[in-house]
């Protein structure tokens, strides 16, 4: 740690950080454009200047340095004792002089020749660095009376577009598809006051390669003015109409942290969230555009059971008294239950226990979307497992002990198709956004005399049920994710299901219910509790524990 | 956006001796990026100016992206991206020649070869329609001391009147 004298402030840093960092850490703002804390710093905007003091010796004591520095590059390190300025400090900064406060009007002076102050139809309008430190420290006016730039719009992939007019160059952009895409689509054409972001285009315009890597959407996130937009958001929402929620990404194994940005009528967007140990600031497209499902036109919205070969709408009263009929009338040995790596902890818990407890069948299998692609980028991953919650389904299946100590084993994959020749009831939970079923396990499914399956889309899986009941989505319900890494990690209730359909675990409890199973839980909170005292390794895994940063699993 | 928008690009390939060339270039430097202008001017003369079929194989030649070499063709006014004269005319219009009366020789040059001076985004319109001549503004060639000065390809020219101009592109022609 270094002793620093920050402004007024005696405080110790991290050795190594920087003059942003450390001023941040202590409520200081510095503001800066070109800076990004996930990428490298080339100080090309100037607006985080500060005036650290250094020995003078003709004057036997501690001045402001002749210039000002970038506190994006200015390091703080621990001083040799024979260096400490005023005899104890490793570095002193002042981030709040006049010097600094000037040097900042005149910056955002500069920045602001060429923009077009376009706020009121501006994307960015309201969550724009721009805006907001011209508020805190800029001019009220201009001195600027010249004919303004006037660069094109630009298309630079299926999601980005390119308001040249709006971009102050700090080139973060370029520097996400260089350090951390890897794939360098981004560059500066012409120079000086001309200079443009762009993509590689032959002359006349066309492009040679477009910015359609599947970590593209981040520049949008890091451009701190209204310059790259997503096309998916363009125009549908003021930022500050939306509500903000915290949530994880159910788009694959990786769990990246976000925010899930929604109004009465749906989800708007998604945005990353920082996760240290996990995404960093990042999320990927696939997951950022993946949220379309949620407020389709085409999701569940009412019970369904089959009356002559057709499924038709009924009641949950209906629906959940059928079920419970066939359920009781079942062998306990010719029942399986299967959950979803879809589902949260709570809901694979609570169908883990009303297998156990209720129906008394060992047999549990773990349904989920097919394996796809993995992507490795220099700084990120996106993992092959489609699913937020392989590993907390397998946990929470895979948990209750029978009398001899050991519990039932969770049955996956072929061996799950295999197994079903004999079962007679099968209650099947989904939920994913596209699950496509391969002949055999069509006929796998068909063959099971009745096949209840609670799903968010008339999927293919749910075409073959008897019963049907409209579950919910990531977005609709409360809930912790198990990531591959054993992140345990917490899923807010941003929208309301659509029509009559309920919350997952809500519906396994109404199904207990009606078995005469002992369910009282009022919230997924209430649930997770009981899983923190019973699943080894989620000891730390409570509602309250979990917050907004997660746990990670204990060996236990 | 869809692929059909993403330009098609005629292959390029350096001749056996300029590949030669390139090639020394390269191994000059400690990095492969580093050789990127002269290796673009090998290539610049010989397709004639920067194709997108050129900046594709300098970049795959320098292990760098596309873009990395858009950039720097874009940078310099020294690589063109499209069709040049024969000849380009580079006339210095900073400060000693334009005391020394630059404008002249540049207005005597457009009347004489009947064409605009190009622009670094619009070279056609400083190009001569039989495609012999370009005219270029230029920034300073460093020989103030003989204002105004111009190039030819690169040849330099002194003390430039409008009766020497005459005298210089008649050798050319």
């Amino acid at each position: 740690m270094a002793l620093i004298k920050l402004n007024d402030l005696e405080v110790e840093v991290p050795d190594g950080i920087n003059v942003v960092e450390a001023a941040r850490m202590h409520g200081i703002e510095v503001p800066h454009y070109c800076y990004h804390p996930g990428l490298s710093s080339p100080a090309n905007c100037r607006m985080c200047l500060v005036e650290p003091h250094v020995f003078f010796p003709p004057a036997g004591k501690v001045v402001p340095d002749r210039q000002l520095a970038t506190g994006c590059t200015a390091m703080i390190r621990t001083a040799p004792p024979d260096r400490k300025l005023d005899g104890k400090f490793d570095y002193i900064v002042q981030t709040d002089s006049p010097r600094v406060k000037k040097a900042r009007e005149d910056i955002l002076e500069f920045l602001l020749v060429h923009h077009p102050l376009d706020c009121p139809v501006c994307d960015q309008a309201g969550e724009c660095d721009l805006q907001d430190f011209s508020y805190r420290h800029g001019h009220d006016k201009s001195r600027y009376v010249e004919v303004k730039n006037v660069p094109p719009k630009k298309d630079l992939g299926p999601d980005v577009l390119l308001y040249s007019t709006r971009c102050i160059v700090c080139t973060r952009c370029i520097r996400f598809c260089d350090e951390v895409a890897g794939s360098g689509e981004l560059g500066l054409i012409q120079r000086g006051s001309h200079d443009e972001i762009d993509i590689p285009r032959a002359h006349d315009g066309t492009p040679l390669q477009l910015l359609d890597n599947k970590l593209a959407g981040n520049v949008v996130d890091i451009c701190p003015v209204g310059a790259l937009i997503s096309k998916d958001f363009l125009f549908k929402s003021r930022p500050w109409f939306m509500k903000k929620v915290n949530s994880v990404c159910p788009g694959c194994s990786v769990g990246c942290n976000i925010t899930v940005e929604y109004k009465e009528d749906g989800v708007y967007r998604l945005k990353p969230r920082y996760h240290a140990d996990i995404n960093e600031h990042w999320m990927c497209d696939d997951g950022r555009l993946g949220y379309e499902y949620v407020n389709s036109e085409d999701r569940l919205q009412i019970p369904m059971k089959r009356e002559n070969e057709e499924l038709t709408a009924t009641s949950w009263e209906d629906v959940l008294q059928l079920m419970a009929d066939r359920l009781s009338a079942a062998e306990a040995d010719s029942i399986v239950v299967i959950g979803s790596a879809q589902g949260t902890n709570e809901e694979n818990y609570l169908l883990k226990k009303l297998a156990h407890d209720v129906l008394k069948t060992d047999r549990i299998g773990l349904f989920g979307r097919n394996v796809g692609e993995e992507h490795k980028f220099p700084q990120f991953t996106i993992e092959s497992d489609k699913n937020p919650n392989t590993r907390g389904a397998r946990d929470m299946l895979g948990a209750f002990t029978n009398g001899n100590g050991t519990a039932a084993a969770v049955i996956e994959g072929d061996k799950l198709w295999e197994s079903l020749s004999d079962a007679k009831v099968v209650y099947l939970v989904n939920g994913s956004p596209e699950r496509p079923l391969t002949d055999a396990e069509r006929t796998a499914l068909e063959n099971v005399d009745f096949l209840i399956v609670q799903d968010i889309f008339l999927s293919d899986v749910a075409q073959l049920a008897d019963a049907v009941l409209p579950s919910t989505t990531f977005t609709e319900k409360d809930g912790s994710f198990t990531n591959s890494a054993g992140w345990v990690q917490r899923i807010h209730k941003a929208t309301d299901p659509p029509g009559e359909a309920r919350v997952d675990w809500e519906i396994i409890q109404q199904v207990a219910k009606r078995l005469a199973g002992e369910f009282e839980y009022h919230f997924a909170g209430e649930i997770a509790a009981e899983i923190a005292a019973t699943v080894p390794g989620y000891s730390e895994a409570t509602h309250q524990q979990i917050g907004d940063g997660g746990v990670k699993l204990r060996d236990e | 956006m869809s692929d059909e928008l993403i330009h098609i690009e005629t292959p390029f390939e350096f001749s056996e001796s300029n590949r030669q060339e390139v090639n020394e270039l390269i191994q000059r430097y400690p990095v492969k990026e580093a050789a990127m202008l002269p290796v673009l001017h090998v290539a610049q003369k010989q397709a004639g100016y920067i194709t997108p079929g050129v900046m594709r194989h300098v970049a795959e030649l320098l292990e760098v992206s596309v873009m990395k070499v858009k950039d720097v063709v874009t940078f310099y006014p020294m690589f063109f991206e499209e069709p040049v004269g024969e000849y380009v005319i580079r006339v210095c219009y900073t400060l000693p020649c334009a005391l020394r009366d630059c404008k002249l020789v540049l207005d005597h040059l457009k009347e004489k070869l009947g064409t605009d001076i190009a622009s670094e985004t619009d070279l056609a319109k400083g190009t001569t329609g039989d495609g012999k001549f370009t005219i270029l503004k230029s920034e300073c060639l460093a020989s103030c001391d003989v204002a105004p000065v111009m190039m030819v390809n690169d040849d330099l020219y002194k003390n430039l009147t409008p009766e020497k101009v005459d005298e210089i592109l008649g050798g050319l022609t």
